[in-house]
């Protein structure tokens, strides 16, 4: 359990909070660039940390994400006109370049200089690896571009999706680290979903249903290895890792990409569910593509035009009770993603962690909100959250098979970290 | 009409969660194994506490002989011995908490009564940055066995946050 100020301080990210400091901090997607997809093209409204902000892309190519309202009435430039190197409001004809500056306002002679007063507040939007990335920190503070290593690997070796999760951030992210529930909720898909089926770990995960974790920190935020019985008392781990505020990644398996996720607030009872998928030395196959532009291993179909998942609160996430009965999904709900995001839903917007009953199998979820809360202490003192620096981004989760007297943090030293043209190692 | 999901997700609703205890106040043994872990136990046993009890070991390394018995194998941390069977089976989870780099022999032994009386075991190990990762592995070897959870931490508040949000 939290207690209820230590709740609303984690869940809290917009501006002036605390968290919202903190994710205003390091570089976070913002949209996909599949969103803006050419110059001049219709404006997106993107909500992120509770602000209000329209993405764009100007004549000349240059990403824009600037206040979506119009600094003269207020009203939303989403209906502007995208034309001549600028965003034109259609109430009465101000313009704004892509920093946000007024570069026009017709009822004022232009030798007055009027314009050169009005400027929205903007935020920079850089595309890396199919993303369009934002920071909203002080401009003073701003870190360089993001590492992430699915970011980094050729087009056609990596794959991102997003989906709307309506609830805090922190009870999407928390199931990202939360090994114990796969076993259960996404039985079913370990042995059906084509991005997952076939690798031996799943013999592993599937033999030994009662896994022995052990939760260290890590530079950057947690590893998670939740350890398993394998042939001959070697024992199976899959590590898990968790990057402050909300990157967490996936153990491989087999020869799959690999994949993890951010969970970014929206606002405090909506986040966006960023999920990628990827590969070092390869590109995706076109079944592995064709699987996931599909919703399959843990993306989504979505409802079209939109990035809100085919099965949703609004149709009960097309629950099949029969399918329940006959264990082919174990809650009912098909699909990783969904089956996640329905019980992390269901909660409500904000869960209300007074009234949890933790266990031990919970450290990973306890130390991550001890990691967090201790990095909000710090930067009080006017620390830097960890997470922003590329060691920190760095990362690779790993499966692999260790003798007992491993510490799996030690004996798999080199595949927590990227190594360049090598593979995730994995079972 | 709005799906039913879609109605009872909602903030407006979430507010009629009942708002009664959905569980009885557990039993948590917190073991310190070693010397530096005692002191740190010590400090946590000043605090208010629902129902977690605080021990050490560090005095005890090797199994009992034959003819001796766990009858005074444990110490609260007054210095009284009390019986680490008895303990063990009134407890619903046992913390043994160990510094990174100390001798943590004495978990074979409570690890032991614990699968003896089903009890489930999560291990603490408390250390800076600064520890080899030798002095490390030497602690993990003897815990690992004997516990279900394993934490290595490096702020040694960690315990009492864990043992909050256990609500122990
Ligand atoms: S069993 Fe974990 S939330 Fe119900
Ligand atoms: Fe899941």
């Amino acid at each position: 359990m939290l207690r209820k100020e230590q709740n609303d301080l984690l869940c809290q990210t917009g501006p002036g909070t605390p968290m919202g400091r903190m994710f205003r901090a390091s570089w976070q997607p913002a949209l996909l660039a599949e969103e803006l997809p050419e110059n001049e093209c219709p404006p997106v409204r993107v909500k992120l940390l509770g602000e209000r902000l329209l993405a764009w892309r100007d004549t000349d190519g240059n990403y824009a994400l600037t206040d979506e309202f119009c600094a003269h009435r207020g009203v939303s430039l989403w209906f502007g006109r995208n034309e001549h190197g600028g965003l034109r409001c259609p109430y009465h004809g101000w313009k704004y370049d892509h920093t946000g500056q007024c570069t026009e306002v017709p009822s004022e002679p232009s030798e007055s200089g009027y314009c050169q007063k009005i400027k929205l507040k903007s935020y920079p939007l850089v595309e890396r690896g199919g993303v369009l990335w934002t920071y909203m920190g002080p401009p003073e503070q701003q870190p360089p571009l993001p590492e992430w290593e699915f970011a980094m690997v050729p087009a056609s070796h990596s794959f991102m999706s997003k989906r709307l999760q309506e609830s805090n951030w922190l009870q999407a992210m928390e199931g990202g680290i939360d090994s114990s529930h796969v076993s259960f909720l996404h039985s079913g898909e370990l042995n059906s979903d084509p991005l997952f089926k076939g690798s031996k770990g799943n013999q592993y995960n599937m033999n030994d249903m009662k896994p022995v974790f052990e939760v260290v920190e890590s530079p950057g935020g947690l590893y998670i290895g939740a350890r398993r019985n394998a042939e001959n008392g070697n024992y199976y781990w899959r590590v898990t890792q968790y990057v402050m505020p909300a990157f967490t990644m996936i153990p491989p398996r087999a020869d799959h990409p690999v994949h993890g996720h951010f969970w970014v607030p929206i606002d405090d009872e909506n986040c966006w569910a960023w999920s990628f998928d990827y590969k070092v030395t390869r590109p995706l196959s076109d079944k592995e593509r064709k699987a996931m532009e599909a919703g399959q291993g843990i993306h989504v179909a979505y409802v079209p035009g939109t990035y809100i998942p085919t099965a949703n609160k609004t149709n009960d996430y097309l629950v099949d009770r029969k399918a329940q009965k006959e264990g082919r999904t174990f809650s009912g709900v098909f699909g990783i993603a969904m089956q996640d995001a329905s019980l992390q839903e269901s909660m409500g917007p904000i869960v209300d962690r007074t009234k949890e009953n933790l266990v031990s199998t919970d450290n990973g979820i306890i130390m991550a909100r001890h990691r967090l809360l201790r990095a909000l202490k710090t930067m009080e003192n006017g620390d830097m959250p960890p997470g922003i620096v590329a060691a920190h981004q760095h990362v690779r989760s790993a499966a692999v098979v260790l003798p007992p007297d491993k510490h799996f943090k030690d004996a798999a030293k080199e595949a927590l970290v990227v190594q360049t043209g090598k593979e995730h190692v994995t079972v | 009409m709005q799906s039913e999901s879609a109605r009872m997700s909602s903030a407006a609703e979430a507010r009629f969660r009942i708002d009664a205890p959905n569980s009885k106040p557990r039993s948590v043994k917190v073991i310190a194994l070693d010397e530096p872990s005692e002191r740190i136990v010590k400090e946590l046993s000043q605090r208010t506490w629902n129902r977690a009890a605080f021990f050490t070991a560090s005095s005890f390394g090797g199994t009992p002989k034959q003819g001796e018995s766990f009858s005074g194998w444990l110490s609260d941390l007054a210095g009284r011995t009390k019986n680490l069977i008895e303990e063990v089976n009134s407890a619903d989870l046992v913390v043994m908490v160990a510094a990174a780099g100390e001798n943590a022999q004495a978990a074979s032994i409570i690890g032991e009564a614990c699968s003896l009386k089903r009890v489930t075991t999560t291990a603490l190990v408390l250390g800076g940055p600064s520890i080899s990762d030798e002095a490390l592995s030497k602690t993990l070897s003897h815990l690992r066995p004997w516990a279900l959870m394993l934490v290595i931490a490096t702020a040694e508040d960690y315990i009492a946050d864990m043992l909050t949000a256990l609500r122990a």
